[in-house]
């Protein structure tokens, strides 16, 4: 079975099915909508128990010829980079969906709808092993993302999505030029026109090619991440969009830039990467110190972790970009630690909102009275997100900085504020709403407990923290060869110790 | 003599004299669509033939007219563009009373088309850009009580002949440089003869050929009656100039350049790579602002003039490749979005703007998810077929060292979505209270099915590219000997 290829099929399926749904059946379009995400889930355990982790290469591949003639084809598989990001995808898109169903907006056919092809965009990039599918992927995710802000979305919708959409297109088509551009110097040395990722790489380009290539593809990412300074149209879409859009936004699509960065720019381009090596670096580290404090200033708690998330994606993409294999093994592990927690923090964000009526901090507080359950679980997720030692991302944190003083001592003492504001602004979010005396509520905050609804949602991310908290080596190990092979040429070029480089991952390198 | 290749050209030239003719009689009310059928069954069976002839392309009068695979495919386009016309024209009340006339001049826009791209000789081709020409300038003001469409007419008359003088001026002139009028004389004279290349005079008509070209094609800087002639003609004229000329006018582009100048290529590959970032950078600004989505397309058509002429301002068989793939998926998607407006226009009165597409996809789901589509593959969107041309143009123009080309469009395309996506977020927003009542609500079929067969089309040519790309292929590389 092409598994893989299920995937994308299942949810673009169950998609279309849910735009013919009747409007007045919002029970069928649940039902369609639950059952087409949680078969999806299915099939990603299905490609997780195929995997082997012994190799680092793409693997399961389903490969179709789509254009011949100008070498693109249908080419999807799995690498360890990609499984537990296709993983995380289904997981919290049908957390998404089973929170989405409780509140079903105006249209819920549509909204659901919209939903399952974000997953199919967000799947497809993934586990696309052919550059054009992958910007095909790419482009597709947006779409629906930016119909969701505009039609459901807060008052200033339209400015957000329209911002979003642009800031986001000019990135990808620049992103198009430069992987024409690649495949095209690719074909002169190959002898073939191919847009296959395994195939291009290793293509020898030259130092200027190779800069302006990585330039061109780390433009698109880094708007989608965002990095700073491409963050413009993060507070508008994340403030506006609806909340169940914003967690899968902050959680998936982020990812989305942070991939292809591991998985195409610093594989294909191991010169450019090691030219725009601190450049990029310290655009992550402002990120990390301009993300927090705009986090600790933050009026309200959505804008609070949307911007920690852009402290939190510096970290990881600093992880990937010094080049060293245990900073880049905890980016990876990081990627999956920042969707949970994401995730979790804007459940619980959507259940204050809902439960008060308000998203601004100033009005709340002492809520812990009247809501205790919620209480923990906020307490539990606000130490994972500030990386207390014990907590899930307290491993991938210390990965990264580890790896990081390891290449560039300075670099590491600077990503350490991050460390410190995380649990200043986290705990200012915990301690003004939870904490303190009872505000903004009539009856104690007991209409912002936990109810069975919320709690089907957010346990299981709890219960995901935990299990990467107690063995994380088990995400590690399976990713650890396909990130060791990512990031090998570019440690040879940047002129890491050859210890320092896994022996495994130069030999796949060379071609027969 | 060869005159089997001129078939396709008698069919339908006979088409539109009997369209015409059967107009002058009063038609009882079963025949009251004669002119309209004439004018299917002419352009169904001048399309067999072209299907006919694809194996074996020739050349006749002398090599005055060649169906050579760039001609046929080029003539095919142009009929499936009359085809939909006619069908989108079915009880279009503008040319209530003269249909004969209406179909007829339809027709005749059509000859002129296909022998524009199906000319071996720059006389031939003027006569059929001159034939499209004056059949479009009536059809344009053939609304005569609305001032509108008289005001279309007119402008487009007046620019038109400016086009026209540049034209046989820039003619004249590679006449007088090469002493023929025969494209593939002129093509041998400029392959070798070195000296000739780079002299002011042959630089000069180059220029203004490709100026004149890019009046009809609306490019940059003959772009400005378009807005104005495109909002005042009846629609589906508007729909057929803006499909068929621009098919005919890139064909001309093709021949003239790609195909007869290759040898002075350095002359003018820069040129029309100036008018096509122009046309671009000017056309998608332009769109920004309107209101009227029939503007909208108007400014849109100048900036995918401007992406078509990016295949002609390679001068490769690649380039020809990927500007007639793109000019089919261009066809597919301008038929399904003038169709959807088509529909709404007969409904309300001032259909033609933005506020009366609101909610509209609510109403009419499959309508929505058309002008999305359309919408959609215009701006680019993969996997449709407006990504596959722009693709193939990006990749032709860095093929060929016009790196600065394709960024310009990259960033031209960026711009263009703000406008694209705005028709189709009001297609799905809430409907509002309407006080003006609404005139049919019944849907003319034969517009709903060239919607239909856009959008699918919009989706099936990017899904089956390879087919397709095979045939432009074929036709890119008969353009060169």
């Amino acid at each position: 079975m092409p598994w893989v290829s299920l995937l994308v099929i299942v949810p673009l399926v169950a998609a279309i099915v849910l735009a013919l749904v009747p409007q007045h059946d919002r029970m069928l379009a649940r039902t369609v909508a639950l059952a087409g995400t949680g078969l999806t889930v299915a099939v990603s355990i299905v490609v997780l128990v195929l995997f082997d982790r012994g190799s680092g290469a793409l693997q399961q591949i389903d490969h179709v010829d789509w254009i011949t003639s100008l070498g693109i084809s249908w080419d999807l598989g799995v690498d360890g980079i990609s499984i537990w990001l296709v993983l995380l995808t289904t997981v919290l898109f049908t957390l998404g969906m089973i929170a989405a169903c409780q509140h079903l907006p105006e249209r819920g056919n549509m909204f659901l709808s919209l939903l399952l092809l974000s997953e199919v965009g967000l799947l497809g990039l993934f586990t696309s092993g052919d550059l054009v599918l992958f910007y095909v992927f790419w482009e597709f995710m947006l779409i629906p993302f930016a119909f969701l802000i505009w039609t459901w979305g807060g008052d200033n919708r339209r400015r957000a999505g329209l911002t979003f959409v642009v800031y986001t297109m000019v990135g990808s088509l620049i992103m198009l030029v430069a992987i024409i551009s690649t495949a095209l110097i690719a074909r002169d040395h190959l002898g073939y026109a191919t847009f296959l990722i395994r195939d291009i790489q290793g293509v020898p380009f030259s130092g200027t090619a190779s800069t302006l290539l990585f330039a061109g593809f780390v433009l698109a990412f880094a708007i989608k991440l965002p990095l700073w300074p491409f963050h413009g149209w993060l507070p508008l879409a994340y403030g506006e969009a609806p909340i169940v859009v914003t967690a899968l936004m902050a959680a998936l699509m982020s990812k989305a830039g942070v991939y292809g960065l591991l998985r195409i720019g610093v594989p294909l381009f191991p010169d450019g990467a090691n030219t725009l090596l601190i450049p990029i670096a310290i655009l992550a580290l402002i990120g990390i110190v301009y993300g927090s404090l705009l986090a600790w200033r933050a009026r309200t708690m959505r804008l609070l972790v949307g911007y920690s998330s852009l402290a939190h994606l510096g970290f990881i993409v600093l992880g990937i970009m010094v080049f060293d294999q245990m900073a880049a093994q905890g980016a990876v592990l990081q990627m999956i630690n920042h969707g949970v927690v994401v995730a979790a923090a804007f459940t619980i964000v959507m259940v204050l909102g809902r439960g008060t009526g308000t998203e601004d901090m100033g009005r709340l507080g002492g809520l812990a009275k009247g809501a205790p359950r919620l209480a923990v679980a906020f307490l539990i997720v606000t130490m994972a997100a500030l990386a207390l030692p014990g907590s899930n991302a307290f491993v991938g944190e210390f990965f990264i900085l580890g790896g990081v003083f390891r290449q560039y001592a300075w670099m590491a003492v600077i990503a350490m504020a991050g460390v410190i504001y995380a649990a200043v602004y986290m705990l200012r979010m915990y301690q003004s709403t939870m904490n303190g005396p009872v505000k903004g509520v009539s009856d104690e905050g007991r209409a912002t407990e936990l109810r069975r609804g919320d709690a089907i949602v957010l346990v299981p991310l709890i219960l995901i923290m935990f299990l990467i908290a107690l063995w994380p080596r088990v995400f590690v190990d399976a990713s650890a060869k396909a990130t060791d092979r990512a990031i090998a040429p570019a440690q040879v070029v940047a002129g890491r110790p050859p210890i320092q480089i896994a022996p495994s991952a130069t030999a796949t390198q060379e071609r027969p | 003599m060869n005159v089997v290749v001129g078939i396709p050209l008698y069919v339908m030239s006979a088409a539109a004299l009997l369209a015409i003719v059967s107009g002058a009689f009063s038609l009882p009310g079963d025949l009251r669509r004669l002119p309209e059928w004439i004018g299917l069954l002419g352009v169904g069976i001048s399309l067999l033939t072209l299907i006919a002839m694809w194996d074996r392309p020739q050349s006749g009068f002398e090599g005055e007219i060649r169906l050579t695979h760039m001609g046929l495919l080029m003539s095919g386009i142009i009929l499936v563009a009359t085809l939909a016309t006619i069908a989108l024209s079915w009880g279009e009340p503008a040319g209530a009373g003269r249909r004969g006339e209406y179909i007829g001049l339809i027709l005749a826009a059509a000859t002129g088309m296909m022998l524009t791209v199906t000319a071996g000789d720059l006389i031939v081709m003027f006569i059929g850009i001159e034939l499209l020409s004056v059949s479009l300038y009536i059809l344009c003001a053939i609304e005569v009580t609305r001032e509108q469409s008289l005001e279309s007419g007119l402008k487009y008359l007046i620019t038109g002949a400016i086009g026209t003088a540049t034209l046989i001026y820039g003619f004249a002139l590679l006449y007088g440089m090469t002493g023929s009028t025969s494209l593939d004389v002129i093509g041998e004279r400029l392959a070798h003869a070195g000296p000739l290349t780079s002299q002011p005079l042959l630089v000069a008509a180059m220029a203004l050929v490709a100026v004149a070209l890019g009046f009809k094609a609306s490019a940059v800087p003959f772009h400005m009656w378009t807005p104005d002639v495109y909002q005042g003609a009846p629609t589906p004229v508007t729909t057929f100039m803006s499909t068929g000329t621009k098919a005919a006018a890139m064909g001309a582009f093709l021949l003239v350049f790609t195909g007869a100048a290759q040898g002075a290529i350095a002359d003018w590959r820069v040129l029309i790579g100036a008018i096509a970032a122009a046309s671009m950078v000017v056309g998608n600004i332009g769109a920004l602002r309107q209101n009227s989505v029939k503007r909208m397309l108007a400014w849109s058509s100048v900036a995918q003039a401007g992406y078509l002429l990016m295949g002609v301002a390679v001068g490769t068989a690649f380039g020809a490749e990927a500007l007639i793939y793109y000019l089919i998926a261009y066809l597919a998607m301008t038929l399904a979005a003038f169709a959807i407006v088509i529909l709404r226009e007969r409904e309300v009165e001032d259909g033609d703007q933005l506020e009366a597409f609101t909610g509209y996809g609510r109403r009419r789901p499959w309508a929505g998810v058309v002008m999305t589509l359309a919408m959609l593959s215009l701006a680019g969107f993969p996997p449709l077929a407006g990504f596959i041309g722009k693709f193939m143009l990006f990749s032709a123009a860095i093929d060929s060292d016009m790196l600065w080309l394709a960024i310009v469009g990259a960033l031209a395309s960026a711009v263009s979505v703000v406008y694209y996506l705005r028709v189709s977020i009001v297609m799905w927003s809430p409907e509002p209270v309407r006080d003006v009542p609404e005139r049919t609500l019944r849907v003319p079929r034969a517009v709903a099915t060239v919607a239909v067969a856009g959008g699918v089309a919009i989706v099936a040519l990017a899904i089956w590219a390879q087919p397709v790309i095979d045939l432009c292929r074929d036709a890119g590389a008969s353009l060169l000997p």
